[in-house]
């Protein structure tokens, strides 16, 4: 019998969408070129070679190791490649994905990744082709609503705040703006201008947002009628809890 | 329970976000649309900004060198680009302040309130007078004992004695500086003079009064404050020193010693470290702090210093709260934001836990749930607890925590007022703390009850707080209960260097009022150190530390007055 990863407790559909992300079995709704993904990071030229910090591992003469001999390097680590990041802010409106979910998509599918989580972005290093690897799967899945995900290197507040008008999560920058029903890109991840408007894309419509959405909403999926996940963090804390306090030892 | 209850802050998060504050243009709306008009007035919208900005462009013009100007955020794009809203100190409705006057630089009272504690030490007397009596047979009486004390009030801040053509300070610069004395002994107490004296009969109600006199017993102390002025310029560790020094001097003078005698020596060491209580432990070298800085004071001493629980004992969620409002200034805005990080954000972490009502509402909900269920075991008492076990503190946390989620999820306004997962996680957590707390007069019940709360809120929301707490914050259920030394301290003796608390930014108020909370709810006197709460429980004290979140809406608004004040020594403007 072959063994199936679960990943997450939950009957509901919130519960599913958090199986999804974690498993990286999602749905592709958009295409985005490797032109325009390299403008929206902002971290080199289009059609440059990937900047490197050291020659090719093949030329780097290392020495025995059987570690090394057992893991593949990464494309990226073959190569080289700088290390460079990506960060995603999400909505707490029913952005598809949260920061925890956007690390455990990228910790379990992807390697020689390193992801950050905080309230309000996520951001994960990497050789820098290897970055834009997960990039690009999260950018043309089910796990980002242009409207209610942006990539934002630097002043990431937003996430928590009310909607605009049209429905785009705030960003003091505007690095993105609805125009004729879809989302356009004018400005990279750090907030520079660029030359070439990038389309992302139309948002998500509400309905679908809720559909496709990790996080419980009391006015969508309330967290408190998961019981199951409810009942797991409970098993979580007391199992912690009781190892520190070893009650075994102290009889 | 929950959707018919008034939630308290919906009054102030109304005002706050439906009504035009000064030049800010903020549409009517209602506080559960999720959607509004953003118009990117930036820092023209706010009073405070536009003071800042004026102030800031006449500086530079003055000294010909640039300096504050909130345009230089990406070449031109203001900070503030949303709402910049004024915020209501919690449980002061009429209280409504400018956020940048919550940054201890712009708040006097703030100031004063870490100034107090800072440059305060209680003494022993009866090591002393041991000294006095047995080894040179000086008869100690009431009456000896009150003339050091006048002498000790003239030489404590700055007034020379014995020594001859000394230098002193000026007493209108240190005019705050003085000693009082507190026994358990009522005979001793009736025949020191009033000035002199804490009444702990008078300053306590009757049943703390027999708490406090009964740990204190026959010993006597002296509630010793050197001048701000001084705490200011030198450090915590100045406090003893100070102390010592003008003790020494107090006795020499007031019992005709000899200068040089070796009495004098015994006396000198049990003022400055035999018979001495620091408001603050001193830290371990690496972190290079003297006795009497923030990072020593432990949660228990906090919520002893705090004066809530004398005042207003009926209300042991109140006391919680005033004790996360001090908390949180001291341990969050000054010593990580300013010692430990020399940062400027962490004022807006904490301030989430003291203003617009968002933490009272989650923590009086909770207050009722736990008395409902628990048949009034939030109330003030002992015999009215419930046994702090696992399933009580899961189905507290629990309950706390889904309420205040489902308040960010209903009312859009507080998930923007609290827009940092930090800012969520210290609220969230310091009410499921604090019930926990209250329900069972248990700290460390409470405790647990606080990481529960981190476990479901990170969950429920995907996301928490911020790189550096959320590690600690996921493993904390670990130590809680844990035996080993250095990770299972009883919750009253931690505190902010307590190993995983050490850099937990906006944590710490609620970690404090967790320990006042158990003690509070229990109808304690004292959460920690007896000593510690009758010092403070006195109206002479610039700061009114029964009420810290008031006086920081003073100083806010301009209206505290605090001590060291310099305009003597200055030129006039």
């Amino acid at each position: 019998m072959t063994y199936e990863a679960q990943f997450y407790p939950g009957a509901t559909s919130v519960a599913e969408n958090r199986r999804k992300h974690m498993s990286g079995k999602v749905e592709k709704l958009r295409e985005i070129s490797d032109d325009d993904l390299t403008i929206i990071l902002g971290h080199r030229v289009p059609g440059t070679d990937y900047p490197s910090t050291h020659p090719p591992l093949a030329e780097m003469g290392e020495p025995e190791c059987s570690i090394r001999e057992m893991v593949e390097p990464t494309d990226g680590a073959k190569a080289g490649d700088r290390i460079r990041y990506v960060q995603f802010v999400d909505s707490m409106y029913n952005a598809p994905s949260t920061p925890y979910f956007r690390s455990y998509n990228t910790a379990i599918n992807f390697r020689g990744v390193d992801p950050g989580t905080l309230s309000g972005r996520q951001v994960v290093e990497a050789r820098e082709r290897d970055m834009e690897e997960l990039a690009k799967f999260q950018l043309e899945t089910e796990m980002t609503c242009p409207a209610l995900a942006c990539l934002r290197g630097a002043s990431v507040h937003g996430h928590s705040l009310r909607l605009q008008e049209d429905g785009v999560m705030f960003d003091m920058l505007e690095r993105v703006r609805l125009e004729n029903g879809t989302i356009i890109v004018q400005k990279d991840q750090v907030g520079r201008p660029i030359d070439k408007k990038v389309d992302l894309g139309k948002p998500m419509s509400d309905e679908e947002a809720a559909k496709r959405t990790t996080i419980y909403r009391v006015d969508n999926v309330p967290y408190r009628e998961d019981k199951e996940v409810l009942e797991w963090v409970h098993r979580v804390f007391e199992q912690r809890t009781m190892y520190g306090y070893k009650p075994a030892v102290q009889e | 329970m929950a959707d018919d209850r008034k939630r308290m802050f919906q009054k102030d998060l109304e005002v706050k976000f439906t009504k035009e504050h000064g030049t800010n243009k903020m549409e009517g709306g209602d506080i559960t649309d999720m959607r509004i008009p953003y118009y990117r007035l930036g820092v023209d919208q706010n009073p405070r900004k536009l003071e800042m900005k004026k102030v800031g462009k006449d500086i530079a013009e003055k000294r010909g060198l640039a300096g504050y100007n909130p345009m230089m955020h990406c070449g031109g794009i203001p900070l503030g680009q949303r709402a910049l809203t004024p915020s209501f100190i919690s449980g002061n409705d009429d209280m409504m302040v400018e956020n940048d006057d919550l940054h201890y630089v712009n708040n006097a009272a703030m100031q004063q309130m870490w100034d107090d504690i800072r440059r305060t030490c209680i003494v022993g007397m009866d090591m002393a007078h041991e000294t006095l009596e047995k080894r040179l047979s000086i008869e100690v009486t009431p009456e000896t004992i009150n003339h050091y004390l006048e002498v000790l009030n003239h030489a404590l801040p700055g007034g020379a004695v014995v020594q001859e053509h000394m230098v002193e300070s000026h007493p209108a610069l240190v005019d705050d500086c003085y000693v009082k004395i507190f026994t358990g002994d009522d005979e001793l107490a009736d025949e020191i003079d009033d000035q002199f004296l804490i009444d702990i009969d008078k300053q306590f109600p009757a049943e703390q009064a027999e708490q406090l006199k009964a740990s204190i017993g026959n010993t006597t102390w002296q509630a010793a404050h050197i001048p701000t002025i001084v705490s200011r310029t030198t450090d915590g560790g100045q406090t003893t020193r100070w102390t010592a020094m003008q003790i020494g001097m107090s006795y020499i003078a007031a019992y005709g010693m000899c200068a040089g005698e070796a009495a004098v020596a015994d006396l000198s060491y049990a003022a400055k470290h035999a018979g001495v209580v620091n408001m603050g432990d001193m830290l371990p070298a690496r972190r290079a702090r003297a006795p009497n800085e923030p990072g020593g004071v432990t949660f228990g001493n906090l919520s002893d210093i705090v004066q809530t629980s004398r005042v207003n004992p009926d209300d042991p969620a109140n006391v919680t709260l005033e004790v996360v409002g001090a908390g949180c200034m001291l341990y969050d805005q000054i010593w990580l934001g300013s010692y430990m990080s020399g940062g400027v954000g962490f004022t807006q972490y904490s301030t989430a836990a003291y203003t617009n009502n968002i933490l009272d509402d989650n923590l009086y909900y909770d207050v009722e749930y736990i008395n409902d269920k628990y048949d009034g075991a939030a109330e003030k008492g002992i015999d009215n607890k419930v046994a702090p076990s696992m399933d009580v503190i899961k189905d507290i946390a629990t309950e706390s925590t889904l309420y205040g989620l489902e308040n960010y999820e209903k009312y859009p306004v507080a998930l923007e007022d609290h827009f940092g997962g930090s800012q969520r996680a210290t609220v969230l957590s310091a009410a499921a703390g604090s019930a926990g707390s209250l329900a069972t007069g248990n700290a460390n019940a409470g405790l647990s009850a606080w990481y529960l709360c981190m476990y479901l809120h990170k969950e429920g929301h995907g996301r928490l707080g911020f790189f550096g707490f959320d590690l600690q914050d996921q493993c904390g259920a670990t130590n809680t209960f844990s035996y080993q030394s250095d990770e299972g301290l009883p919750h009253e003796l931690r505190g902010p260097n307590y190993p995983n608390y050490a850099m937990n930014v906006g944590h710490q108020g609620g970690y404090a009022a967790i320990a006042a909370g158990a003690h509070a709810g229990r109808g304690d006197a004292y959460a920690l150190n007896p000593l510690i709460k009758v010092c403070f429980a006195d109206e002479m004290l610039p700061f009114d530390f029964s009420q810290p979140r008031k006086e920081f809406g003073r100083g806010a608004l301009r209206e505290f007055e605090p001590a060291g004040e310099r305009s003597l020594i200055i030129p006039a403007k």
